[in-house]
């Protein structure tokens, strides 16, 4: 490699030993940290804070150049390909420091391949300050003699020992043949053999961090709380998305208001005018409060996922979760695709059998995404009062859209069961194995960026979208009538072609074009509705989207209709690229859409009955 | 005797795979501590057929018993 090129360097390590961490702290990026094994799953690059001419690449964890599963296969065959195409200038191992032996065992299989490719590698021994909080020590010099390759001790959390980063880097070596042949067979056996006692001469010593692990374990894994403390946490989780985002959400809603009380006045009446109040004022703002409801449940379910529990969670649903034909795996996935399908689609690959992903993929789409959120909110806050029961503890908009959630979970779930059942091979079942983490306080600091920017990623992506549908339909909906009747107006003529695939569950034609155009993200659905009731709506008054639903006289019956047409329809183009790309083909992204867009239609036809028959 | 009949708290020695084991499996199993002649703990055992806890040096890993039956203790 020449010298004039930025030097690449890559980070490797087995899973959950801090990469991701350690390359945010000298890239100043934001890669998305987790107390979680298996939490990158695509490379990143990214040029060092102090050294413009070090370029670092974050790699997915392995636990061996042998992969299994599909996020190894990926990451090994990178790597492989990097040192052969001779991309990498030097290699980084992260190692855990507090759990040695089990990285020496990757390390040692570094070592051999870097030397194979001719690449200094240096060994980074992290979490360092874990080690301190219980005044343990590791012999770092020692190793480093015995691996003949430098051995950093850092942190990636504190700090500490970064700053020898490019100094260590600069001292390393590429690993000695001698050493190789000596010790290092390729048989795995003596690798581990060699990597124990390695570990035991020179790692740290006693078990502090494993019992606290245990006790907290013994109250998680216990049969009466574990289930119950899951339970309770799942509750809080889809709670907090409503009480903790409501001030936020209030606060959006009257700058919105004061905002067009002070914008409106100023332009003068005509065209320009209305296009300010309906398109921008009634369709944008629509959509922007929902924004503080994405950015809480971001940071809820990150906060979960670096707390360590979601392995536990993991180890709860496994035996539940294969009577649906998944497996304990597949509750990360999902649980992401609360937020949203798309990262929950790429941590699918850590699911090893090929089956068992593939299954997890049907359930995925499935999942209450955050793009539902806003439709879920609104509909919920113009049918559901929003009053509390005892004690201020349980909301009743709190609980319908708990119940919604569970709603949307409960398709998934019977969609792989009945599938699953379908074919015996699906029903086979691949071991479980899944490393546990220890239990962290969450580190805040990342978590509110990761948070911030979703919420930020959503306005401006999906904001170009909905923005650009809301024109569409304003220019349609507002012309040639000058927004004097919407039912007149372009709009309103395509509009009554398609309104009788709606009407038999109670909703106009008005939903029937929010619902299409949602198609290409659920989050255009308020924008478009709220572009037409701004048309309609002749007062200059901002009035909230759900307070004129509610005044419009939705019967209850459409609004649970379009709640259930929500939560099953696969309405989200990007979700489609992701399984496309993730399968290698559009045959089970059409498949899927297709089928749940027949499913959703039913369900919804059913639930609308099932509803005006009881009240 | 399995690894998979250690009761909480319990720990035994790793004797060997049972032949019927994936071969795939086996590597990785042997790379994540569990190879014969290693001191496995059960430190969890879950009620109703959950995946048991065990820890090997400082790491934990639950197994389910599909695998963990495979690995006889003695
Ligand atoms: N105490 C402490 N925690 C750390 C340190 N480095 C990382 N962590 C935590 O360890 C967990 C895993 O960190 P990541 O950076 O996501 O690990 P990774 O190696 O990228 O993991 P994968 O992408 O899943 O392979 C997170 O909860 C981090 O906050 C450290 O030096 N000290
Ligand atoms: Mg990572």
């Amino acid at each position: 490699m020449s010298s004039t090129q930025a030097s690449r360097i890559a980070l490797i390590g087995s899973p959950n030993s801090g990469k991701s961490l350690l390359f945010n702290r000298l890239t100043g990026l934001n890669q998305k940290v987790a107390n979680f094994p298996g939490i990158t799953v695509n490379i990143a690059s990214g040029q060092s804070l102090h050294d413009s001419s070090i370029q670092y690449l974050d790699f997915p964890g392995v636990y061996s150049m042998q992969a299994i599963s599909g996020e190894e296969k990926v990451a090994v065959e990178a790597f492989i390909s990097a040192l052969e195409d001779n991309l990498l200038d030097a290699v980084v191992c992260v190692v855990d420091s507090t759990r040695l032996e089990k990285g020496l065992i990757f390390a040692l299989q570094v070592l051999e391949t870097c030397h194979r490719y001719n690449k200094p590698v240096l060994i980074a021994a992290n979490m360092v300050d874990v080690l301190d909080q219980h005044s343990m020590q590791f012999d770092a010099s020692g190793l480093s003699e015995a691996l003949k390759v430098s051995v950093l001790p850092l942190s990636a959390k504190t700090g500490a020992g970064l700053e020898q980063i490019s100094q260590s880097l600069a001292d390393t070596t590429v690993p000695p043949e001698k050493f190789q042949s000596d010790i290092i067979a390729s048989d795995d056996s003596v690798n581990h053999l060699h990597a124990q006692e390695l570990a035991e001469k020179y790692g740290p010593r006693g078990d502090l961090l494993i019992n606290t692990q245990t006790r907290l374990d013994s109250f998680f894994l216990h049969s009466w709380f574990g289930g119950l403390s899951f339970l309770v946490i799942m509750y809080l989780l889809f709670q907090s998305i409503f009480t903790w985002a409501a001030p936020a959400m209030d606060g959006v809603e009257a700058s919105i208001q004061w905002l067009a009380s002070v914008v409106l006045p100023l332009i003068p009446a005509g065209v320009a005018s209305d296009f300010t109040s309906d398109a921008l004022f009634g369709g944008i703002g629509a959509f922007l409060v929902f924004v503080p409801q994405i950015f809480v449940l971001t940071l809820v379910v990150g906060m979960l996922e670096d707390s360590g529990y979601l392995a536990r969670a993991a180890v709860i649903c496994h035996k539940p979760l294969r009577f649906f034909g998944l497996t304990g795996k597949s509750f990360i996935p999902m649980l992401s695709g609360v937020a949203c399908a798309i990262p929950g689609v790429y941590a699918a690959r850590t699911v090893e059998s090929t089956r068992k992903r593939w299954l997890t993929y049907l359930a995925i789409p499935l999942m209450p995404c955050s793009a539902r959120l806003p439709v879920y909110s609104l509909i919920i806050a113009a049918f559901i009062p929003a009053q509390k029961a005892m004690g201020g503890l349980v909301g009743w908009q709190g609980l319908a859209m708990f119940a919604i959630y569970l709603f949307g979970i409960l398709c998934a779930l019977l969609v792989t069961a009945l599938v699953s059942r379908s074919n015996a091979e699906l029903r086979t079942d691949l071991p479980f194995v899944l490393e546990m983490p220890p239990y962290r306080l969450p580190s805040w600091r990342p978590l509110i960026i990761n948070a911030w920017n979703r919420s930020k990623h959503f306005v401006t992506k999906a904001g170009k979208v909905i923005f650009a549908v809301t024109v569409v339909i304003w220019v349609l909906g507002y012309f040639p009538n000058y927004g004097t009747s919407l039912g007149d107006s372009w709009l309103g003529t395509m509009g009554q072609w398609i309104e009788p695939l709606f009407a038999p569950f109670g909703l106009d034609w008005r939903y029937g074009v929010a619902i299409l155009s949602s198609f290409l993200a659920r989050e255009v659905f308020v924008g478009t509705l709220g572009t037409m009731f701004g048309i309609e709506g002749a007062e200059e008054n901002f009035t909230s989207l759900a307070q004129q639903i509610q005044d419009s006289g939705l019967p209850l019956g459409a609004g649970a209709a379009l709640l259930v047409f929500f939560a099953i329809a696969l309405q989200c183009v990007s979700t489609l690229a992701v399984l496309q790309r993730e399968t290698g083909s559009w045959r089970l992204p059409l498949q899927l859409f297709i089928s749940y867009s027949i499913f959703a239609y039913t369900a919804a036809l059913a639930v609308f009955h099932l509803v005006e028959l009881l009240v | 005797m399995t690894l998979w009949d250690l009761t909480q708290g319990a720990s035994a020695k790793v004797s060997r795979f049972k032949s019927s084991i994936e071969s795939g499996y086996r590597t990785r199993l042997s790379e994540l501590g569990f190879h014969p002649g290693e001191q496995i703990a059960c430190v969890m055992s879950p009620s109703m057929g959950a995946p048991k806890l065990y820890r090997v040096n400082n790491t934990v890993y639950s197994l389910d018993d599909s695998i963990a039956s495979l690995i006889e203790v003695a």
